[in-house]
């Protein structure tokens, strides 16, 4: 089925259109938002919430831009309001705790291995996701769709809605803080290593 | 020196560690578990206060209003300053106009 066919059939409510939909993009969405939010349930939660999302409100797209982008966009909005959730609790995880109701992933992340990593690669990546994490929220995003998705720059720009020039430079910082972060760590632990 | 080039070969491994990265798998049955959630009933109004109601911030800050209101009532209306006022301006009154309370009694028996 090709993009305005299903466009169309999605517009008139058709079921087995979103079913297709979903078939095909659910890789896409999944893939972005786990690497945001950094947990495999709660990136299952945000895909979820992103087909919902785009069944309610397929009328209003109006096809200027391709269904990736669109699904792209949706699902960083999405994955990024629940990282401001997540940390609007950590700040109230010691009010919690008094409670004994705190779970200790809020008060203490745990580290993310991504499902897709080669074994011997395991260790690194973990160490790079901690570092990705505490990038700036433009920055994280820029960086997980060129290096996870494979987006090219001009993709980027598009799903970001901004100019390819402050994709370069979003790419250009991002890299250089993964370096200091990650320069940082093993100078504190390199007599582990 | 050695432990300077040992650093840079780390953080280089880690950040070429993505290079072949799979992607991942959401789990099986997606499209169900989206249904399930889309047609789900929604919850009455009583349901979605009682779960407002719960959140730890809004619980916690709710009972310290309640303690600072109870706290702001004691100050401000301590009730044994008001009966001493009170029972100090009623003698005062009295002794002023020398009011005393004059029955039948004392008006037939006057004393020689």
């Amino acid at each position: 089925m090709n993009q305005p066919e299903l466009i169309e059939q999605l517009q008139q409510g058709d079921e087995s259109a979103f079913k297709a939909l979903v078939e095909e993009w659910q890789g896409l969405v999944y893939n972005t938002a786990i690497v945001i939010v950094q947990n495999e349930e709660d990136a299952d939660d945000i895909t979820q919430e992103t087909f919902i999302q785009v069944y309610q409100s397929f009328g209003s797209f109006k096809g200027d831009a391709k269904i990736s982008t669109w699904l792209y966009r949706i699902a960083i909005n999405k994955a990024l309001d629940h990282e401001k959730k997540k940390k609007r609790k950590r700040g109230f995880a010691f009010v919690q705790n008094i409670f004994g109701k705190a779970t200790d992933d809020y008060l203490h992340p745990v580290d993310f291995n991504h499902p897709g990593v080669q074994l011997e690669n395991k260790e690194r990546a973990v160490e790079l996701f901690a570092a990705i994490r505490q990038l700036p929220e433009k920055q994280r995003v820029a960086y997980s769709l060129n290096k996870l998705e494979g987006q090219s720059y001009q993709e980027i720009a598009e799903i970001m809605n901004t100019s390819l020039y402050a994709v370069e430079s979003l790419l250009g910082r991002a890299k250089a803080n993964l370096k200091a972060t990650l320069k940082k760590y093993y100078e504190n632990n390199i007599s582990e290593q | 020196m050695n432990k300077i080039k040992n650093i840079n070969e780390l953080i280089e491994e880690a950040l070429n560690s993505l290079d072949d990265v799979q992607r991942a798998e959401p789990r099986p049955f997606l499209l169900t578990r989206i249904n399930a959630r889309m047609y789900r009933k929604p919850e009455s109004v009583w349901e979605k206060a009682g779960w407002f109601i719960s959140r730890p911030a809004i619980a916690f800050t709710g009972l310290c209003m309640i303690i600072l209101i109870n706290v702001a009532v004691l100050m401000y209306n301590n009730p044994s300053n008001g009966l001493n006022s009170t029972a100090q301006s009623v003698q005062i009154t009295a002794d002023e106009f020398s009011y005393s309370v004059a029955t039948i009694y004392d008006i037939e028996n006057v004393q020689p």
